[in-house]
């Protein structure tokens, strides 16, 4: 879990986040849970992030240091990106103990067509774990933090509910 | 058709001739800009011929250096599009004394419809209804005052030579219209060079609807339906539809009929809107007559099938119209979007700069004309219209779903767009409904505010993973060739 203070069109806002793809990722804001994913690669990232409510199209581009500049609707929103927490990357203390397990979640329904990891196997950040299928896609489900598998809950070819627990890492 | 023309206009309107020219094997000549120089009209010109400099006055304003262009590039027409000289008469005697055939009224229709005030009295002779107000202009603040006590508050003060929206103000009492009549006055003379003004009742929530015909020199005129352009922000129409919801069978013959007589009397020739204002009880005014192709045609075109461009061209070139009030089918219905270079956020003010990635939107029903590219720019000098994206469907729900769709998919990546408020209306449950009229904007505007909001939040999301997924960025040095729009968005930043 990594939190970021985000300054954009003179809002602030924190946002939290976590990996959960390759390209996927699940962040928090107020509250709310967004899913983004990255739609095409570039000059400009398309991204697509859904919500309960909807989902939306967007393009970022990223800049030197900490600006980014997003477009959503033909609407710019540049945005300055502040790391929380010392230096880097580094979550804040209480994401840290929170983060010592971490559940894998299905971000959407699908299809477990393989299986990559076993039990009590190490694995290290960005490995992957599990490919999830849906909508024709196959979809790499990566770990986000290095660890040991503590335990997998599903099998291979198993069907899958939106946010159902898949592993949980130590 | 033989002919060759010269395009007096530039951007989106430009292309939209050209392409029907390109179709009928009319060779065409665009005059251009500095500013235009790199422009997509002019890629698929014949010909195009230099402008020098880039104010409108310099350019496309210019009666003697168009003049000299067209004929010394051996045209045999012009065609002036919307807004610059389309409707001035001194421009239409111009090419009348050089031999051009100009596509649009003769300069003696002009100078007859002239100003707002000359008509209105056209109209009110021939039993048009009018808004209760001046007959003419006015001497002074004192007879503006007597006129509008008799009237009935609130009224509107116009500038006899205005246009376009602007020289307008409404007064809710003697003191406003006191106070009003000399700002307008003030105003008028330096923006349209006379500061003539007259008054009008300020009718209360009407609808702006107007009736799109078009005559030849051989006495017929035929109208195309009508155009429901009640969605607008301080008199600009930013959202137009064909035909109206507020229309039954009855209100749509007689201002049609209304329409026809007007235009009739004026001995009009070629394209021609006639504009009402219409309440709710069914009452309709005449507003003005806007005497050239409008820039929401293509929602008439989408719906009746007819290309407003070649029929102006036949008329122009003396040919009788082509089709007949008989054949005239309206079917369907369609919607357009007016996307402007402007920021919502800061007061709708127009946003130059340059358009990095461009993808239009497309589908079934759905047509945009535009003049955007990838790397385009918008420059300061003109207007902020960088595309109107029309949407038709069977039924007013289908149009305005296929638009939805289609407003999704549009990408103008760099100056910020009326995307947004176009995106949040096609969802108002009201504008969904029909239910709207000339205010409705105004009630409209803290939607959109909201909206604006949850896009603010959905870019922060978007502006952590991005820097998560490619956090070199945050290291790097930036290598490229320091652009014009970086340095822009920059500066944006900064200043904010």
């Amino acid at each position: 879990m990594r939190s970021f203070r985000i300054q954009v069109n003179g809002g602030s806002y924190t946002v939290s986040l976590e990996q959960v793809g390759k390209e996927r990722f699940q962040a928090t804001l107020n509250g709310v849970t967004y899913d983004a994913e990255v739609t095409a690669k570039g000059n400009l990232t398309s991204w697509i992030v859904r919500t309960d409510a909807e989902s939306t199209h967007a393009k970022a581009m990223n800049r030197p240091n900490d600006r980014v500049d997003i477009w959503l609707a033909s609407m710019p929103f540049p945005a300055i990106v502040q790391t929380l927490g010392i230096g880097g990357y580094a979550a804040p203390a209480e994401t840290r103990a929170k983060a010592a397990c971490d559940r894998i979640r299905a971000l959407m329904p699908g299809r477990i067509t393989s299986v990559l990891v076993k039990e009590g196997e190490e694995v290290k950040e960005g490995a992957a774990l599990l490919i999830l299928e849906a909508m024709k896609m196959q979809n790499e489900i990566t770990s986000p933090n290095s660890g040991i598998i503590k335990r997998i809950f599903v099998r291979e070819g198993e069907t899958v509910k939106k946010d159902s627990l898949l592993i949980s890492i130590e | 058709m033989k002919m060759k023309l010269f395009i007096a206009n530039r951007g989106e309107i430009a292309l939209r001739i050209i392409r029907t020219c390109r179709r009928l094997d009319v060779r065409t000549v665009l005059a251009y800009s500095e500013a235009d120089g790199e422009s997509l009209p002019i890629r698929y010109a014949d010909e195009k011929y230099p402008l020098n400099g880039s104010a409108p006055t310099e350019t496309y304003l210019n009666i003697p250096k168009l003049m000299q262009g067209a004929v010394k590039t051996s045209c045999d027409a012009i065609h002036p599009g919307y807004g610059f000289l389309s409707e001035d008469p001194g421009f239409v005697q111009a090419c009348e004394e050089n031999g051009l055939m100009f596509v649009g009224p003769s300069s003696r229709t002009l100078a007859k419809l002239g100003n707002k005030l000359q008509a209105r009295q056209v109209m009110k002779e021939c039993g048009v209804p009018v808004i209760p107000g001046s007959d003419g202009t006015l001497a002074d603040e004192d007879e503006a005052v007597e006129l509008a006590e008799k009237i009935g508050f609130p009224v509107i003060i116009k500038a006899v030579y205005g246009g376009g929206g602007r020289g307008m103000r409404i007064a809710r009492d003697s003191n406003e219209v006191r106070k009003f009549s000399r700002i307008t006055r003030l105003e008028a003379s330096s923006a349209f060079g006379r500061g003539d003004i007259y008054i009008e009742r300020q009718l209360t929530q009407p609808r702006h609807i107007e009736i799109q015909a078009i005559a030849d020199t051989h006495g017929k005129i035929i109208t195309l339906g009508e155009r429901e352009c009640s969605i607008q922000r301080r008199h600009q129409k930013l959202v137009e539809e064909a035909p109206s919801v507020a229309l039954d069978p009855s209100l749509r013959a007689k201002l049609t009929d209304a329409a026809i007589r007007g235009l009739g009397v004026s001995g009009y020739t070629n394209a021609g809107t006639v504009e009402f204002l219409v309440e709710s009880s069914g009452d309709f005014y005449f507003l003005e007559v806007n005497k050239r192709l409008q820039v929401e045609h293509l929602v008439t075109e989408l719906t009746t099938r007819v290309d407003i461009v070649e029929e102006q061209l036949n008329v122009a070139a003396g040919d009788s119209l082509d089709i007949s009030q008989n054949e005239v089918d309206v079917v369907g219905w369609a919607i357009n979007c007016r996307i402007n270079a402007e920021d919502s956020r800061e007061g709708f003010i127009p946003t130059p700069g340059t358009v990095i990635y461009y993808h239009p939107p497309t589908g079934p029903g759905v047509r945009i004309d535009s003049a955007l590219f990838s790397g385009c720019t918008i420059s300061e000098y003109y207007d902020s219209l960088i595309a109107k994206l029309a949407a038709r469907g069977m039924t007013r729900d289908e149009a305005i779903r296929r638009m939805r769709v289609a407003l999704e998919e549009t990408e103008i990546i760099g100056v910020p767009t009326t995307v947004p408020l176009h995106v949040e209306l096609m969802h108002d449950p009201n504008f969904v409904k029909g239910d709207f009229d000339t205010t409705f904007l105004n009630s409209f505007i803290p939607r959109l505010n909201s909206r604006i909001e949850r896009y603010e939040k959905l870019a922060a999301v978007v502006a952590a993973v991005e820097k998560t997924r490619s956090p070199g960025a945050w290291r790097t040095e930036e290598t490229q060739k320091e652009s014009r729009w970086r340095t822009a968005a920059r500066t944006r930043s900064v200043s904010r």
